[in-house]
């Protein structure tokens, strides 16, 4: 393993756990409000890859243009979701809006499938993407640099949304306690429409990067990737935002390295990333930065 | 009175004729469904050029989409077989699926054939089933002779999916063709099914350097795959089987294809036989193109095999007979070349080596058995 080959597995690790980091971001922010682990947060990823892929095809938006219809897209889709599926559901035991999420997941996907059949379509990225960069020995394609700053780009306005601004004030004593922020007179609904806008908004930006790297969709992909995302959530430390990218980052690079350090088993590089899950949880059980959920303030 | 007497007969036998119904397996949508479309438009058309039986019996399709599952394709294979009373089936595309169809063939002694179902040892203990492609053995084989004689390649890499038979089994032969001529295999390395990013595994094999890579995948990992070496500037000669003789293939692969070899059963521009040009000549009338993909080849010899054996049934059509005639095909001259399917339902056949040029196949070579 010389530091060249290492070097470039980093690069190869830190792009695939920013996109990772995005989605597990959305998780981490809804569960620190709500309790709610949104299985179908990973299909509204998915969705958002759909609607930007329609932007280009369809109507000939550019790309920065489709980015950002689909993450108004997904915003309303965020939105929804939670006025339709889960609002009725506030006084409900958790493990029934559980339950109507990972409805939710199988809805979207099979919408999909019906209106885009389950045949993976092609996504063409912007051709910047693909230009390969050469660092001392390493090539890396621009994409690849790219989509982990604009990962920590975005994270950081995240966090300053949550520090620096009212909003932030009230999400974060909404996941502290629900009863006195209603008798503050903020309507905690609103809070939480804003919460599910804001992780989607960052789901489609990873959908959209995830498609643009990886150059097809299909109806299905949000669920693996969902899954690692939430893994990654709780490594992190679930209703941590630097957490949840601390966990992506962990989860991407482990499927990295464990394909560096052993090359033969290179086929179970998703169960490494799972085992190193379980270890770490073995130790931390509430995660990385675990919080401690009787004083939970992101 | 001749006249009257030609038109009664017609009548007669017209009213006589019964509906002969031939059960068609295939994924139409789902990940493999570029594969199923390709070879029902085949089968389509084949059947559109002979349909007919000596005794004016018509041959219908009956048509089913697996999705490209286990479950499905036994279950739709069952169908078919208990409420459509088909005499023959023909399907899935992968391996594993046409497994689960071979079952059903199996234990109601419906003859099977498969076009493109390559696995080697997909037809042991089988007296039902037959296909009309080659097996995995014998594409991994040939590509392996091929390259270490015809291209030169010394040493060489594998990137296989753990996850399919059809991978493994190409796989194995390959390597151990490759070694048996004097080759080295410096490392198999492996992925799943759905992998989308192989950065990690493609550094690795720039480490190693070898002369060459041999990818025994289907096409949506592959086109990831080739598409992620190049730009990372893994400039090394690729290599896979029929799992990417599909247009999506070089679709998604983009210019990252351009130079990459591939074996197939079939090559459009080099029609071999009357039938092949006549099918080529049609398709060309509905499709407005000349290029038929080699699924779409394999599904209509599949379909003419299939067809020649209800014909030498006429007189007592069961099952049973029509398997018998189809495992008694001796070079038979099909769409996509010479076939000759034997007692175990194994057809040998020619492998046709492809070069991809400018986002086209192109033919390179023969490799014959």
């Amino acid at each position: 393993m010389d530091s060249t080959l290492f070097l470039q597995q980093l690069v190869n690790g830190f792009s695939l756990g920013s996109m990772y980091a995005l989605i597990a971001v959305g998780y981490t922010m809804v569960y620190g409000v709500l309790r709610l682990i949104n299985f179908a947060h990973g299909d509204i990823m998915m969705v958002s890859a759909y609607a930007a892929l329609f932007c280009i095809t369809s109507l000939n938006v550019p790309f920065l243009g489709a980015l950002s219809l689909a993450m108004i897209f997904a915003m309303v889709v965020g939105i929804a979701t939670d006025k339709i599926a889960y609002k009725p559901l506030r006084k409900a035991p958790r493990i029934s809006l559980l339950i109507t999420a990972i409805g939710i997941s199988f809805f979207l996907q099979n919408l999909f499938n019906m209106l885009f059949t389950s045949t993976p379509k092609a996504f063409l990225p912007p051709a910047y993407f693909e230009e390969l960069i050469n660092v001392g020995g390493i090539s890396v394609t621009f994409g690849s640099l790219l989509v982990p700053l604009i990962t920590f780009i975005i994270v950081v306005i995240v966090l300053l949304i949550l520090y620096k601004s009212k909003y932030g004030i009230a999400i974060r004593a909404l996941a502290f306690d629900v009863q006195t922020v209603n008798l503050m007179g903020i309507d905690a609904n609103r809070i939480i429409a804003m919460v599910f806008a804001l992780g989607s908004a960052l789901a489609a930006v990873g959908g959209v990067f995830w498609a643009s790297m990886y150059y097809s969709i299909t109806p299905t992909m949000g669920t693996l990737i969902g899954l690692k995302a939430f893994a990654a959530a709780v490594l992190g430390g679930i209703g941590s935002v630097v957490g949840a990218v601390i966990g992506g980052l962990i989860i991407g690079l482990t499927e990295v390295i464990a394909v560096a350090f052993f090359p033969e088993l290179s086929g179970f590089k998703d169960a490494f990333a799972f085992i190193f899950l379980v270890f770490i949880l073995l130790f931390k059980p509430t995660g990385i930065l675990g919080i401690n959920f009787e004083k939970s303030r992101f | 009175m001749r006249k009257s007497l030609v038109l009664i007969t017609c009548l007669v036998a017209a009213l006589s004729a019964k509906e002969i119904r031939v059960g068609v397996v295939l994924p139409l949508t789902g990940v493999t469904a570029a594969y199923g479309q390709s070879a029902l438009e085949g089968i389509r058309l084949a059947n559109s050029l002979q349909a007919i039986l000596q005794n004016g019996d018509k041959v219908n399709l009956v048509v089913v989409d697996t999705k490209g599952d286990k479950l499905e394709s036994s279950s739709a294979a069952n169908r078919l077989v208990s409420q459509d009373k088909v005499f023959g089936l023909i399907g899935e595309m992968t391996t594993a699926n046409t497994l689960q169809v071979m079952r059903v063939a199996e234990d109601n002694k419906i003859p099977l054939i498969a076009p493109a179902a390559t696995g080697d040892r997909l037809l042991d203990k089988k007296a039902y089933s037959s296909r009309v492609c080659f097996m995995d053995s014998f594409q991994g084989a040939s590509l392996a002779k091929y390259a270490f004689e015809n291209l030169n390649y010394k040493n060489a890499v594998l990137v296989l999916d753990q996850s399919t038979d059809y991978s493994l089994g190409l796989a194995r032969a390959f390597e151990k063709e490759f070694n048996a001529k004097g080759g080295k295999v410096l490392k198999s390395l492996r992925i799943n099914s759905g992998d989308k990013d192989f950065k990690a595994i493609i550094a690795q094999i720039k480490g190693l350097n070898p002369d060459f890579i041999f990818l025994p995948l289907y096409y949506s990992e592959a086109s990831l795959f080739v598409r992620q070496a190049r730009n990372a500037g893994l400039l090394t000669p690729m290599a896979s089987a029929d799992g990417v003789a599909d247009q999506s293939f070089i679709e998604l692969a983009g210019s990252a294809s351009e130079g990459y070899i591939f074996t197939d059963s079939f090559d459009s521009h080099n029609p071999s036989t009357k039938l092949s040009k006549d099918f080529i000549a049609n398709y060309e009338k509905a499709k407005g193109t000349k290029e038929v993909p080699n699924f779409t080849a394999m599904g209509a010899d599949a379909y003419f095999v299939m067809f020649n054996a209800l014909n030498a049934c006429v007189d007592n059509l069961t099952p049973v007979c029509v398997n018998e005639k189809i495992h008694q095909t001796i070079n038979f001259e099909g769409v996509s070349g010479i076939i000759s399917i034997d007692k175990t339902g194994n057809a040998t056949r020619s492998v046709v080596l492809k070069e991809i040029k400018n986002q086209k196949q192109v033919f390179k070579d023969i490799i014959n058995p």
